[in-house]
């Protein structure tokens, strides 16, 4: 028993920046999240020994921070805190010692990634920045895989459509020059 | 075979890595006479680039002291408390040493369903529970109280908040499932003494015990409703009361690590 809680407790720490970038991408503020993370770890030491060794342990953690978060949202009915432009900004925030060009394609990219509806931008964060499988995504999500896919492909859709990713022309010319 | 024969799931398959080999080769097969369907699975990879991408600086943020601070603790007390329970698989049970008496453990056991049932709504619920001789346990607010079990010092007594009743910490303990307990009595008005036992559960305290003394002007509840706390005492397997010092570290700790 002892083990289960120490193995967890040495991941915990090592895993508390991803922790923290999936709960200020789900609630949307910075302090909000923190509460989040640390009311998450509280969680996953009093319940280490259901942690199975050799299942993967980001996968556990997002479960239980993402459980936390529902019922926090339930509870306080804050769901509109989401909407909140200043907080939204908040994932974007905060690195302003980047040049300008940069800062303003990378924000649109945030923008858009807050703006999407809630099942969408989780899945988004599971697979594409987290690189959870879709079959990792679905156990956190608590959702068939059909389910993951088909959330993560509408959000990819929308978040190129709001961020005006095209990569249309040079990637087909690029497979033009190969082919000619 | 025209690019309708691949739905945007199979691309985003593809794109993620999640395709079969047969039929990733049967679409870069196709993609090759495709410019459309190229374009349609570079949408895929794209945009998991720029989530990546753009989610990356938030994963070099230093993270804040406070918070790194709070786990680091929690994981080193947890740790030393699971290793403390494998040395001492049998702590020695005595919150105080008032009790031995074996005997009483049958009544304990029953007694536990019938006041962690009272307990349950005294904390949490707003209303007023009568219990005989017109105590209203409930008066106490739950924030008052939580506040009062964080931060009053055993031996200490205080007024609570917006009301007539006394708190006075009698003890911290754990029990055997190295929860943290404080085992406290509030005076009322009326004189009379309820004797609690309030544990930790997840991040809020739950009352496990409660037991109504008639009153006796000087405060303290009289020694014959502390045989029924024994007797509870003995049955959840109390740990030794802790120390002063350590007491204080707990509850210091505790009021951290409780947000806001």
């Amino acid at each position: 028993m002892s083990g289960a809680v120490k193995d967890v407790g040495e991941r915990l720490i090592a895993f508390l920046p991803n922790l923290r970038r999936f709960a200020i991408s789900l609630c949307g503020s910075r302090d909000i999240a923190d509460d989040l993370v640390q009311a998450a770890c509280e969680r996953a030491l009093a319940s280490a020994e259901r942690f199975e060794p050799g299942t993967r342990f980001d996968a556990w953690m997002f479960r239980i921070l993402r459980n936390l978060w529902i019922d926090q949202v339930r509870k306080r009915k804050t769901m509109g805190v989401q909407d909140d432009i200043s907080e939204r900004q908040d994932i974007a925030g905060a690195h302003g010692e980047r040049e300008a060009e940069a800062r303003l394609t990378l924000n649109t990219v945030a923008e858009a990634i807050a703006d999407l509806p809630n099942e969408q931008r989780e899945v988004l964060l599971l697979v594409c920045v987290e690189e959870l499988s879709y079959r990792e995504a679905a156990d956190v999500l608590g959702v068939p895989i059909g389910t993951v896919m088909s959330r993560l492909a509408r959000a990819r859709k929308n978040l190129a459509e709001a961020a005006g990713i095209t990569a249309t022309t040079t990637r087909s010319q690029v497979m033009k020059d190969v082919k000619e | 075979m025209t690019k309708t024969d691949f739905s945007d799931e199979i691309l985003m398959r593809y794109a993620d890595g999640e395709l079969d080999a047969d039929t990733s080769a049967a679409l870069e097969r196709a993609m090759e006479l495709d410019d459309e369907l190229v374009s349609r699975v570079a949408l895929f990879i794209e945009t998991r680039a720029a989530a990546q991408t753009t989610m990356k600086p938030l994963l070099d943020e230093p993270l804040p002291a406070e918070l790194s601070a709070a786990v680091e603790k929690m994981v080193k007390e947890k740790t030393q408390g699971a290793s403390e329970a494998s040395v001492l698989p049998f702590p020695p049970r005595a919150a105080n040493n008032r009790r031995a008496n074996r005997w009483l453990a049958p009544i304990a056991a029953s007694l536990v369903v019938v006041v962690a049932g009272i307990g349950g709504y005294w904390l949490r619920g707003g209303g007023e529970a009568v219990l005989d001789g017109g105590l209203h346990v409930a008066g106490i607010s739950g924030s008052a109280l939580d506040d009062a079990l964080a931060t009053v010092a055993t031996g200490e007594e205080r007024q609570l908040p917006d009301s007539n009743q006394r708190f006075r910490a009698i003890a911290t303990f754990r029990d055997n499932a190295q929860a943290l307990c404080r085992e406290f009595e509030v005076d009322s008005a009326d004189r009379s003494t309820v004797v609690s036992v309030a544990c930790r559960t997840g991040a809020e305290w739950r009352v496990t015990f409660a037991v109504v003394a008639p009153g006796v002007s000087g405060g303290y509840a009289p020694a014959s409703s502390t045989e029924t706390l024994d007797a509870y005492l003995m049955a959840i397997d109390a740990g030794p009361p802790l120390e002063a010092a350590e007491e204080a570290q707990v509850l210091s700790h505790l009021r951290e690590s409780t947000p806001r």
